[in-house]
């Protein structure tokens, strides 16, 4: 009975950045069982812990040797393995040598009636503390990082330089080398509190003698201890605390031993727009905003050291130090900002570039407002708001020029709506200023008003249609100015009842990059644009759960605006879905007719050469045919697809009493006439042979 | 007595230590490691990482090893003296070695604790802050480092200058002086730094330096310097570059590379180069910087590169010329 024992597995190296550690952990709980299995090491669970400064991985149970093993191959038969002389041709030599066994140890044996040759090979059980180096060395090879270095006189890569590395079999020493480092059993512990070296007596231990030198091990435990402190800090001040994952997850993953701290700042800054506040600390600090009840934001915030507790108080007056030269700056940008109304910076976003071949963000805005102002007129907007609309899309991008958008980034759009407020603009303006960058993510709102919609639309419009006109659309995963996320906002907001064309809109934008001299091929443009859209449209109304073929069959009458092809996917879907039979028989009966028809005979069907099968089905394709033109005129797609419904009947009849093909070449183009009506009737409705079974 | 710059450079003193204390504790502390104590290169720079003695050094097999403080300029971040924080000239200590020590951040704490920072005392912190310089072809991974929150150092594993591969590895050390120097003497604007005391306590402060510096400068940068002439620079310069080049002397043409960057600097700060134009002028200057450090491989290095003439920055640079 083979000895089990734990495995402790340490890299230590300088700090790793903290969304990196992230990822090395979640790729490490499975590289390490993989590492061991790959070379049969038999093992129990295994654990990984992981701070900026170490990857720890602990493995219970590990035997002392892998279990011999002893593999049967079955070759070529005896006939192709052996020569008439009986000695083994190319084909057994090669088969022998691909198993790696000689050629001389292949047996020969029946099966099946048929003699074969056999190749045994035997795995031998080997020392699991023989293995380990190796294997241990490719789990650090085999980590991935986004971006990896070198160091010293090493060519070996890793996220930060790795600085010492502990690996034990219970007592043994696993003598694991990389970058010029053999492992030992010698570790360190937090920078500070408990530099080391500390030396692990057996593998066990390891994770309690980093713990003893201060050192909180696992992510979920630095996250635990800090929510705690937080709770704390929150009870002592009154205030809530906004913990974003994001930097929450950078917090966790900058230290070894978190405490936490409140630092104060003088209730003077306040007055400063408490975006920019809160920008500063979360972004540039990772500190943690504290609100009060009425969701105000306090003079109080919270720190995440990972100093000596003892020392807190120091530490908390340094970090307000920098906090309150971080606010003077912020609160003198904001200052001189407002010296000059926000329309004086529209000139200067002529020092910021949109993109290389499209110009500056001035021509930017230039095309935006004519665009706005043309898609205003197109939806009757009443005077007031195209106004606020055209001014809103003037102001929209001047606040990129602030100093205090150029220092705090992720501020713009709400700084300029500050602005405008303050140089009395009206507040719909300031409030579509503030807006037009949404929706900015999945989920996001979308700008509050029409106005601001309309901003945002012919915004995010702009700049697919230029990136497109400039051969610059995304492709693949690579979409760096975020056209997919924007033509999402763009469609949603048509969803949500902007009252806008899109076709309308692209040919308004493209033809604001024609009148500006930008070349490209203004035919193809537009056709790339409106299928990007509509691509986006589809694989929206499929993760709402719309099945592809109903989108097809939709998209085969050429419908181009998303908003129309969400409706009437939406009513297909919901048509299918209250009369499956009907409409499985229907798209059957189609797609049988479509098949048959000759669109050279066309449409004149002779009625007096029709039985009466025949005969009922012209008269329901005539009615169904002025009726659903007729819904579709009012826009009632649903009602168009219940005239279509209507058909089921005397087409399924049609086809079981009567063969087409008939020997009269009269009596058979008649029919073939009546086919092509039936198959006309659906043309601008939906193209039903999508939906036919084993169409797709 | 602040709680911040707990531990004294000057045992026998009980003040914080002065800029030049900080500065002079830093070339001795290097110097001990085996750095080559260098004057600042007496050229316009935008930070010490731009002296020849980090770019062009960077390159090669050799074993390196230096430290130097570096007047930096960078003409935008001028504010005639009014700003606590930003001024148009600061000053960098710059530390290299090559190969990076393994210790070097026990190194560089040593350091802080050289000119009076209790580290076991604060929050010191390596927060990822990674480097890339598109004009020199040059990037490297490392962090900027953290004392209770305020950003004090840069810390750079150089991997590629001059679009070479580093190898050895150097490590590059940054400190912001003034930055270190107003968080060890704890006051909130630069120019209350007290540069030196001397004995009978008369004391000087950065402000009794450099601000009437700052007020000219930023004028100067800002309004008054002659656009047409620098203009006029920056195309004889990238002559220069090229034709010393071609002499095979980097050295003396990397400091036309030098003077390339700081006039247009000037220009930016003059407002005259449009968005536009900008990506232009930033992409002759990484060609001949790339151009400079071929030319080091080659003749300073001794390692035979595809190409030391930048031939095609002769035509982008007839298109972007202009004045």
């Amino acid at each position: 009975m083979a000895n089990l024992h734990t495995l402790a597995f340490e890299i230590g190296t300088e700090e790793i950045p903290a969304f990196d550690l992230h990822s090395a952990t979640g790729q490490l709980e499975k590289l390490v069982p993989a590492a061991l299995d790959a070379v049969r090491i038999p093992h129990g669970d295994v654990s990984i812990y992981t701070t900026p400064r170490r990857l720890i991985a602990i493995v219970a149970d590990v035997a002392d040797t892998t279990e011999a093993l002893e593999e049967v191959f079955r070759g070529p038969s005896a006939k192709i393995a052996f020569d008439e002389a009986g000695n083994p041709t190319k084909a057994a030599i090669g088969f022998a040598r691909g198993k790696g066994v000689d050629v001389a140890d292949l047996v020969r044996r029946e099966e099946n009636g048929t003699d074969y040759v056999f190749a045994t090979r035997t795995v031998a059980a080997s020392d699991v503390a023989e293995l380990l180096p190796s294997v241990l060395r490719g789990v650090i090879e085999d980590i991935s990082w986004p971006k990896s270095c070198r160091w010293g006189a090493t060519r070996e890569y890793f996220s930060r330089p790795v600085r010492w590395l502990v690996a034990m079999l219970d007592e043994r020493v696993i003598p694991v080398e990389f970058a010029g480092l053999t492992a030992g059993n010698l570790t360190y512990g937090h920078r500070f509190l408990a530099p080391g070296p500390h030396e692990v007596k057996t593998a066990s231990d390891l994770l309690s003698v980093v713990e003893a030198a201060h050192v909180v091990t696992s992510e979920a435990a630095r996250e635990a201890a800090i929510r705690a402190g937080v709770a704390l800090a929150e009870r002592a001040t009154g205030a809530r605390a906004e913990l974003p994952a994001k930097t929450l997850l950078e917090v966790v993953n900058l230290c070894e031993q978190p405490t936490v701290l409140v630092g104060t700042f003088d209730e003077e800054f306040l007055r400063v727009p408490e975006e920019i506040i809160v920008d500063a600390m979360l972004m540039h600090q990772r500190y943690f905003p504290l609100y009060n009840e009425a969701g105000k934001l306090t003079n109080n915030f919270i720190v995440v050291s990972n100093g000596n507790p003892e020392c807190a108080a120091t530490i908390t007056q340094g970090n307000e130090r920098v906090v309150r030269a971080r606010l003077s700056d912020a609160k003198f940008f904001y200052e001189e900002d407002l010296k000059r109304p926000l329309e004086a910076y529209v000139d200067r976003l002529d020092e910021v570039v949109f993109q290389e071949s499209l110009g500056t963000m001035k021509a930017k805005t230039e095309r935006t407002e004519r665009v706005v102002k043309k898609l205003a007129e197109a939806a009757e907007l009443p005077a007031d708001e195209a106004a606020d609309a055209v001014r809103a899309a003037h102001l929209a991008k001047a606040d990129l020029v602030t100093n205090a958008v150029v220092e705090f980034t992720s501020v713009q759009g709400i700084m300029g709506s500050y602005y405008a407020l303050a140089s009395n603009e009206h507040a719909r303006v300031a409030q579509a200023i503030a807006d037009h960058y949404r929706p900015r993510f999945a989920g996001d709102e979308l700008p509050a008003t029409t106005v601001g919609r309309l901003v945002a639309t012919a915004d995010k419009l702009d700049t697919i249609c230029g990136l497109f006109a400039v051969g610059q659309g995304p492709t693949g995963s690579s979409d760096p100015f975020a056209l997919r996320r924007s033509a999402i906002g763009i469609v949603n907001m048509l969803q949500a009842g902007l009252p806008v064309s899109l076709v309308q809109a692209v040919d308004a934008s493209l033809a604001t990059y024609q009148d500006a001299g930008v070349q490209f091929d203004v035919a193809a443009v537009r056709e790339q644009v409106l299928a990007f859209f509509t691509t986006r449209t589809t694989v929206m109304l499929r993760d709402g759960g719309a099945s592809q073929d109903t989108i097809d069959a939709v998209l085969a009458c050429d419908v181009v605006e998303p908003v129309e092809l969400a409706r009437r996917v939406s009513a297909l879907e919901a048509a299918r879905a209250n009369e499956p039979e009907t409409f499985a028989n229907l798209a059957t009966a189609f797609a049988r007719a479509n098949n048959l028809r000759d669109s050279k005979l066309g449409v004149d069907v002779d009625e007096s050469m029709l039985c009466e099968v025949e005969q009922a089905l012209s008269c329901a394709v005539a009615q169904a045919e002025d009726r659903a033109r007729r819904a579709l005129a009012e826009n009632d797609y649903a009602c168009a697809l219940t005239e279509l419904a209507a058909l089921r009947k005397p087409i399924d009849e049609f086809f079981e009493q009567i063969m087409v093909m008939d020997e009269n070449v009269a009596v058979r183009e008649n029919r073939l006439r009546l086919l092509n009506r039936f198959v006309a009737v659906f043309a601008n409705v939906a193209d039903f042979g999508k939906m036919a079974k084993g169409s797709k | 007595m602040s709680t911040i710059g707990d531990r004294l450079a000057c045992a026998a003193c009980e003040q914080p230590p002065t800029f030049q204390d900080v500065i002079m504790n830093l070339q001795r502390y290097w110097g001990d490691q085996g750095c080559v104590v260098l004057q600042p290169y007496d050229n316009e720079v935008g930070a010490g990482t731009n002296a020849p003695a980090t770019t062009l050094r960077s390159l090669g097999p050799d074993t390196w090893r230096t430290c130097y403080v570096q007047g930096s300029r960078r003409p935008t971040d001028g504010r005639y003296g009014e700003n606590p924080n930003r001024t148009q000239h600061y000053f960098q200590f710059q530390v290299l070695m090559k190969p990076s020590p393994d210790n070097i951040q026990d190194l560089y704490l040593g350091s802080l604790r050289a000119i009076g920072v209790d580290v076991d005392a604060h929050d010191v912190r390596f927060v990822e802050d990674d480097w890339e310089s598109p004009t020199l072809g040059a990037w490297g991974l490392g962090w900027e480092v953290w004392i209770d929150g305020m950003e004090v150092t840069q810390f750079t594993y150089f991997q590629q200058v001059g679009g070479f591969e580093c190898a050895p590895v150097p490590v590059e050390i940054a400190y912001g002086l003034e930055r270190l120097t107003m968080f060890v003497q704890g006051v909130d604007s630069m120019f209350d730094i007290v540069w030196s005391r001397g004995a009978d306590g008369v004391e000087f402060t950065y402000g009794d330096v450099y601000l009437e510096n700052e007020r000219q400068y930023s004028t100067f940068n800002f309004e008054v310097a002659d656009t047409d002439f620098l203009f006029q620079e920056f195309n004889d310069r990238e002559a220069e570059c090229m034709r010393t080049l071609e002499a095979g002397l980097p050295l003396p043409a990397y400091d036309s590379v030098l003077k390339c960057c700081h006039t247009f600097n000037l220009l930016d700060a003059r407002g005259v180069i449009s968005a536009t134009e900008r990506m232009a002028y930033i992409l002759r200057v990484r060609t001949l910087a790339k151009a400079v450090c071929a030319s080091y491989m080659k003749h300073v290095v001794g390692i035979e590169v595809e190409d030391d003439t930048p031939a095609s920055a002769t035509a982008e640079g007839k298109e972007a010329a202009r004045g």
